[in-house]
């Protein structure tokens, strides 16, 4: 986290550049034009995948009075954001404030995660003049962004990434064709923030930055919600890439069983009863799931992270979610998910 | 890359079931190093046995219902050695066999095993043996005269204090050797500080909860304030319905289990409560000295039903309290995933 982002393109990068007649200049710019360079440059928010400019046009019709830039990175191991923000601040101030404009708001906000064992890093309190809101407490903590802002006020967050991309179409004109990426684990000889070209391999990722052992699990995303990848050499980062994490892994089955210690209800940051909730779609009772109000389940993954029985509470839930989505809209009749 | 499906969260917390029940087994060390200071190594060859007898018949039982004995399963273990703390070191052996036996034959397993029992096996195993010879389990040898480990036992038995308090009489030990533990008593649950001790380490390492502990000893306390059966001032009342007896260590060791106790934090405060009430009603009320045990197999059936009912609760906490949150979110422009 405390090195520089280093750059990591392919062959193709320098010709990435479109053709436009708008100037260069951010004053001479109108609300339009910034929307419409940032369509041209095809800029991904790196948080949710989608297009910036739909984000900033529909931010601009329901005329929010705050952009928040979110450099929320509540995973440990990621910096993807946190890292950009810090060292390439001035590009990300001149993103937020090009985005500022362009959604007619009034106030622009860094947001950034401030993990208290995290002694390491030093947040500043301002960036280039714009205030760095913090936010604190454990981890799931980018859901609660809102609640730190003032009642009322309607606000729109976009990735900070996506921000210091919005500032290169703008200035150089250039395509979004990079992603940043924090390349880490236990089996990752030299961890860092890497500035990488859109459609590299995973393989070659690790390459760059070294594996110190062979990997049991390679993530790609962060490790509380992150999706594992079963072949390096075929699996491409995209713009929504945020980590690639590689780890070795104790394969032993140690066969716990679940003790009912209730460390899941304590954790659930939606106060959610995952031990019942777990213990009715193990037993396939789907009717029961309305009673414990599944839906508001945010997959956060903390469930099971806590789990001494090493439970996959978060999987399991996320699958019945996934199948009374599915019964909802198409199918009838119960469906029953193995544990 | 292993075939295996590899589930989202990739990292884990290193606590498991298995340190959760290390932790136990280590905060049962020192009371067996006070019931072998008291009553000699007889304690701790009581320990063994019924530890053993417990772990055997668990493997038995799992063995019968067609699994694999799994060895990182230690919840027999530590039930094991639950059991003898609560009984005097003058028990004879075969007593202290019955006990873990039926604890985890009868009260666990055929409930499901590890995680499904829904009263506490400990707790069943005392309060079977209880009924059964209540003369073997109700007389205290005095401390500080070693057993023998076998053999016949030739020390001199006594009533301990808490036989006292149900025949209404004020207890004549002083304040001090209460807290020390220094009275004729079940072998390891009268040191008040040492089981203090264990609570807090098992508070900090998270294996225990606080609610239902402390809601158990404050609704046994205010019950001892407010209709003390004995001739003595409220405070006394207090002092001594709280340290004569198992109540301290079932408040810890046996609410504290998490198995049979409800899951949120206020429900197992009610649990707490209602133990500790249904505890006070059995000693005012009922024929033994001992209540704790049949008080907590009494509230374990209700376990369920707080569970439910508080979740009904929780409903209406989060549309309302929380409920405001979650317009906000929902009031967010730019919708994140």
């Amino acid at each position: 986290m405390n090195r520089p982002v280093r750059e990591f393109f392919s062959s193709s990068y320098p010709g990435m550049l479109f053709e436009s007649s708008l100037p260069r200049e951010a004053e001479e710019l109108g609300p339009e034009n910034i929307i419409r360079l940032a369509e041209l440059a095809g800029i991904v928010d790196e948080r949710d995948g989608e297009p910036l400019y739909r984000k900033l046009r529909q931010a601009a019709e329901q005329k929010v009075q705050i952009i928040v830039a979110d450099a929320i990175d509540d995973e440990p191991y990621v910096s993807s954001q946190l890292g950009p923000m810090l060292k390439c601040s001035e590009e990300a101030a001149a993103g937020l404030r090009l985005a500022v404009k362009a959604a007619g708001a009034q106030k622009p906000y860094f947001a950034v995660y401030k993990n208290i064992t995290d002694l390491m890093n030093k947040i500043p309190r301002t960036l280039e003049g714009i205030t760095v809101k913090r936010i604190r407490g454990r981890y799931p903590a980018e859901f609660r962004t809102t609640d730190d802002f003032e009642r009322g006020t309607s606000l729109a967050v976009l990735g900070v990434c996506s921000l210091i991309h919005l500032c290169r179409a703008v200035r150089d004109h250039r395509i979004q064709s990079t992603c940043f990426v924090t390349v880490a684990g236990n089996c990752v000889a030299n961890p860092m923030n890497l500035e990488a070209s859109v459609g590299m391999t995973v393989a070659q990722l690790l390459e760059r930055c070294g594996l110190a052992d062979d990997p049991g699990r390679v993530i790609v995303g962060g490790p509380m919600t992150g999706v594992a990848c079963r072949d390096t050499e075929a699996t491409v980062i995209s713009a929504g890439t945020r980590a690639v994490l590689a780890f070795r892994e104790d394969t032993k089955d140690r066969r716990y069983q679940c003790i009912g210690c209730g460390k899941c209800v304590e954790c659930c940051p939606e106060n959610l009863t995952p031990f019942y909730i777990n213990k009715y779609i193990e037993k396939g009772r789907m009717e029961m799931l309305d009673f414990y109000e599944i839906d508001r389940c945010i997959s956060c993954g903390t469930c099971s992270y806590v789990c001494p029985a090493k439970l996959d509470i978060a999987d399991n839930i996320k699958a019945a979610k996934a199948a009374r989505r599915k019964n909802t809209t198409g199918g009838a009749g119960r469906c029953k998910i193995k544990s | 890359m292993q075939d295996k499906e590899l589930k989202a969260p990739h990292i884990r917390m290193r606590e498991s079931a298995r340190s959760a029940m290390l932790d136990v087994v280590i905060a049962l060390l020192p009371l067996y190093f006070m019931a072998a200071y008291f009553y000699g190594m007889r304690a701790v060859a009581l320990g063994a046995v019924s530890a053993a007898s417990a772990v055997a018949a668990d493997m038995l039982c799992v063995l019968v219902s067609g699994r694999l004995p799994n060895l990182r399963d230690l919840s027999a273990l530590v039930t094991g050695l639950l059991l003898p703390l609560m009984l005097p070191a003058s028990i004879p052996y075969y007593v202290v066999i019955t006990a873990a036996v039926f604890a985890i034959a009868v009260v666990k397993h055929p409930f499901g095993g590890v995680g499904q029992n829904i009263f506490n096996p400990a707790a069943g195993g005392f309060a079977f043996i209880s009924v059964c010879w209540p003369s073997l389990v109700f007389s205290y040898p005095q401390p500080m005269f070693p057993l023998p480990i076998a053999g016949e036992l030739t020390a001199r038995l006594a009533e301990s204090p808490a036989h006292a308090l149900m025949l209404g009489a004020v207890p004549t030990i002083d304040t001090l050797d209460l807290v020390l533990g220094r009275f004729a008593g079940p072998m390891g649950v009268t040191n008040i500080l040492v089981l203090g001790t264990c609570f807090i380490y098992l508070l900090f390492r998270k294996v225990i909860s606080w609610q239902a502990p402390v809601a158990f000893l404050a609704a046994a306390a205010a019950t001892a304030y407010f209709s003390p059966r004995i001739p003595a001032s409220r405070w006394e009342s207090v002092v001594f319905e709280l340290l004569s007896g198992t109540l301290v260590f079932a408040g810890v060791f046996l609410l504290g289990d998490p198995v049979t106790s409800p899951k949120r934090g206020l429900s197992r405060f009610l649990y707490g409560a209602l133990a500790g009430g249904a505890t006070m009603l059995f000693r005012y009320c009922g024929g033994f000295e001992q209540a704790a045990a049949f008080a907590l197999l009494l509230v374990n059936s209700f376990t369920l039903l707080i569970d439910h009912e508080a979740e009904r609760l929780f409903r209406i906490v989060r549309r309302g309290i929380l409920g405001f949150r979650a317009y906000r979110r929902s009031r967010r422009i730019v919708k994140k995933v």
